[in-house]
């Protein structure tokens, strides 16, 4: 039997074992500027970056195992920004002094051939979704507020249905194994984002 | 408050400077004059000893609680000029209250009874000079160096500024203008409108607070149900098109097939993770509501192919 095409084993060393600390949670629509508004007075005091970015999720199946999974976004805003490849592990929970999900992180630009060369390495395209919304940064905390919308007809992302009447919220870090020093400071700022948005640490697994 | 007190709080300042400058030239002129005391100076000759000594002292307080006034002004002061980026506003508020406090012991110790009217106490410069007296200078805190005719008029002027009385003399003769009646309407008018902004101001606060935190409590900001559809979909395309166009956003691969009947991740990605029991069973139960239990046919085939495989081998 040949090996699997791909482990799914952890990328590790270098500058890339990064680690994505994240809370998640979700704002309605009518509650968008109120959020907004608070986000712009608690975050670094910069112009907050709006964006709209189209994102493939790519799978590979080997013969065994999990399938691999690369995540593709294109900016439909910059359509000459190089495309973002991003692969992201298994979220691990943890326990309760950890107050973030932690996950693998692998960030790279990729040219504008990444889907065909997605292709050629035998990934198939499994969904793909539209995100819009603006980015807030405090210091090493990313937040992402975004509207999510289903592609209805595949590979035309001017046709799009929103997925909910509410937006995305995401609060993240990405940081180096083990600093769970982080996940205190992502829960500090969580709260102060409350009532408008409860961010958690939402374990995917659970909503399946 | 912040006007009122600050305005105030300067009036202080001036008398305390104003008291600094007489005590100072009263004593000093007292040595030149003919016989005059110090005392005669700022009490008319044939006011007695008793009400003499009432005046020595009340000036005195007089005199120490401006200076408190004026400690805390100045602190005050230097603390929003070097501080104001770290002071907080609970401290700015315990100023503010120290000051009104001082002003009103220095008003309560004015209307005293024991007080003396300062308005019946005549003051008279007796030397004028134009040299600058250093001893002045170090009373007042170099505010009044030279006691002369230019500062004089202004420092002891018991009258309000010219343009101040300008201004009162027109409303005098605006007020002398209008008649009774008129006058009694707009008084009415004023009060009505005094009365109802307090009335809105006394009014319990607690209701207001109450319904806006009622307010608070009923608006819904986000929808928990919401928050899982998105999560899941972000996570593993829950709910967004399984589209697997040939050449969606790939052209150049138009006949390349697909992979059919795969599990796809939502699938897979539960299979993969251990532990979680539950969840597969839930999720199979959902694809395949009347066979519970049963492999997906994909993973049926595969066995087949593989046994079909082993199978020259073992003969």
């Amino acid at each position: 039997m040949e090996a699997p095409p791909v482990t799914v084993m952890p990328v590790t060393g270098g500058t890339i074992n990064m680690m994505e600390y994240l809370l998640q949670g979700s704002v309605l629509d009518q509650s968008l500027d109120s959020l907004l508004h608070r986000l712009r007075g608690l975050c670094d005091n910069i112009e907050p970056e709006s964006f709209a970015d189209h994102e493939l999720v790519y799978l590979l199946k080997g013969q065994q195992g999990n399938p691999f999974i690369l995540r593709a976004r294109r900016s439909l805003a910059h359509p000459t920004a190089p495309w973002h490849l991003r692969y992201l592990g298994q979220p691990e929970v943890g326990d309760k002094s950890r107050h973030a999900l932690v996950r693998n992180c692998v960030d790279v630009a990729a040219s504008h051939s990444l889907p065909d060369f997605l292709n050629e390495m035998g990934f198939r395209m499994d969904h793909e979704f539209v995100a819009k919304g603006h980015i807030f940064r405090k210091g090493v905390l990313k937040v992402v507020v975004s509207k999510l919308s289903r592609v209805l007809v595949p590979g035309n992302t001017d046709n799009t249905e929103p997925l909910s009447l509410s937006y995305l919220v995401e609060l993240s870090v990405l940081a180096p194994a083990g600093q769970d020093t982080v996940s205190e400071d992502m829960r500090n700022f969580a709260e102060q984002l409350k009532p408008l948005v409860h961010l958690e640490k939402i374990d995917p697994k659970r909503l399946m | 408050m912040n006007g009122d007190s600050y305005q105030g709080a300067q009036v202080g300042a001036n008398v305390q400077s104003q008291v600094d400058t007489l005590r100072h030239v009263i004593s000093q002129t007292g040595g030149y004059s003919d016989g005059l005391t110090a005392n005669q100076m700022y009490s008319p000759q044939g006011i007695n000893q008793r009400e003499e000594k009432q005046l020595e002292a009340s000036v005195e307080s007089l005199i120490s609680r401006v200076a408190h006034l004026k400690n805390s002004l100045q602190s005050f002061i230097y603390k929003l000029e070097n501080e104001y980026d770290r002071l907080p506003w609970p401290s700015v508020l315990d100023n503010f209250a120290l000051l009104s406090g001082q002003l009103n012991t220095i008003n309560k110790l004015l209307r005293n009874e024991k007080t003396p009217s300062y308005r019946n106490q005549v003051i008279i410069p007796l030397l004028l000079s134009p040299d600058r007296d250093e001893e002045l200078a170090k009373l007042t805190e170099q505010r009044v160096p030279v006691f002369s005719h230019e500062i004089v008029p202004d420092h002891l002027r018991t009258k309000p500024d010219p343009e101040v009385e300008d201004q009162e003399k027109q409303l005098s003769a605006e007020a002398a203008r209008i008649g009774q009646e008129v006058a009694q309407k707009q008084i009415q008018t004023l009060n009505k409108l005094c009365s109802s902004l307090l009335e809105k101001l006394n009014s319990p606060r607690d209701d207001r607070d109450a319904e806006s935190s009622a307010l608070r409590q009923n608006k819904q900001w986000f929808n928990p149900t919401d928050t899982n559809a998105l999560v899941a979909a972000v996570g593993f395309g829950k709910g967004l098109s399984k589209c697997r166009p040939p050449n969606s956003v790939t052209p150049g691969h138009p006949g390349q097939a697909m992979m059919s009947g795969g599990p796809t991740l939502q699938q897979v990605t539960i299979a993969g993770a251990p532990g979680h029991q539950t969840g597969i069973g839930t999720s199979v139960a959902q694809q395949q509501p009347g066979q519970p239990g049963k492999m997906p046919s994909s993973i049926k085939t595969n066995i087949k192919s593989a046994s079909a495989s082993m199978h020259p081998y073992n003969r």
